[in-house]
């Protein structure tokens, strides 16, 4: 493994996008926004002297800093330019703030043959969700983007939590890129990491009319994956 | 008794409760016993048709009830009910 795209530079980018760059993982970091004095409580990686820079930069730079590799990318992830930014890349790791990013990422990922990790944060509690070519795909488990759904912005997170969240997805991230799939069609979830800090890790099983696994060029039902506790399959 | 987690988003329909034990012998009697003891809360779970939304899911244990026999996954004394919703944060 070489190369990993990082969608979002915020406080899941963070630490995600600085643990892969020690890892010794050439970054891609994707991100439109610019940092501001109220984003700074969770998003470590950035300091006062940070604010109203553009936070791929930012971050990219501090990557470098640590003695990674990485450059930033001031956009949206879009599917308009997902191959130029993650053509060359084998894992691609989300930490978006938007329903519709974390679909267009995993949707990209799965139809391109890419490993991925989907990583999610809110109020106390977060989870982040595994793909590899011919696994369950986050399509498979949610359908669609939730109209519903609050962001960070809308209902805010605690600090902390997304350094929690951020670190888990990088741990499984870097198990993608070590060939690791034995969380591939799993997503682990942190309830309320104010009152307990064991995950619970749940399987799911591809979901027939994906329409992302019909793309796909490795479909999960051409594969006998005998997948650990799952039951009447 | 089964007990239901109940994901953070939701918990302002349990006043902040995280599990709730109930008595019901499938997932869809517990979501019944749910909403009956915290009105509000099916809406969020259930669509108008009584059919999970498609960003929500819900798991027995460690298995998507999607796998199983949907609402219809029969329960035993210990089973947990999870319910997982997408959520969009992280910046």
């Amino acid at each position: 493994m070489r190369r990993a795209v990082i969608v979002g530079a915020g406080g899941l980018g963070g630490p995600i996008a600085l643990a892969l760059g020690r890892a010794g993982i050439e970054l891609a970091i994707v991100d439109p926004d610019v940092v501001e004095t109220s984003n700074l409580h969770r998003q470590i990686q950035f300091g006062p002297s940070d604010v109203a820079k553009h936070k791929a930069h930012a971050l990219a730079g501090a990557v470098v800093a640590a003695g990674g590799s990485a450059r930033g990318h001031v956009t949206s992830w879009t599917m308009d330019v997902a191959d130029a930014l993650a053509g060359d890349a084998e894992l691609i790791v989300d930490g978006s703030d938007d329903p519709a990013t974390k679909f267009s990422v995993a949707d990209w990922a799965v139809t391109n043959g890419r490993s991925y990790v989907i990583a999610s944060a809110l109020r106390y509690g977060g989870n982040a969700m595994v793909g590899a070519p011919g696994a369950a795909c986050y399509r498979c488990l949610f359908e669609e983007p939730s109209l519903e759904a609050p962001s960070c912005g809308d209902a805010g997170v605690l600090g902390p939590v997304v350094g929690v969240i951020g670190g888990v997805a990088a741990a499984l991230a870097i198990g993608l890129a070590r060939g690791d799939r034995s969380h591939a069609g799993s997503i682990v979830v942190f309830d309320d990491l104010r009152t307990a800090t064991d995950p619970r890790i749940v399987r799911f099983a591809a979901r027939r009319g994906c329409p992302t696994c019909a793309r796909a060029p490795l479909s999960p039902f051409e594969l006998p994956v005998r997948v650990a506790g799952q039951k009447g399959s | 008794m089964p007990t239901i987690r109940v994901p953070s988003a939701l918990r302002t329909f349990t006043a902040g409760a995280a599990d709730v034990e109930l008595p019901a012998s499938t997932v869809r009697d517990a979501l019944a016993e749910l909403e009956r003891r915290h009105p509000g809360i099916s809406a969020r779970v259930l669509d108008g048709s009584g059919n999970v939304k498609p960003f929500i899911k819900i798991f027995v244990g460690p298995d998507d009830i999607g796998g199983l026999s949907g609402l219809d996954t029969k329960l035993a004394d210990r089973d947990e009910i999870s319910i997982v919703p997408a959520i969009a944060g992280g910046a």
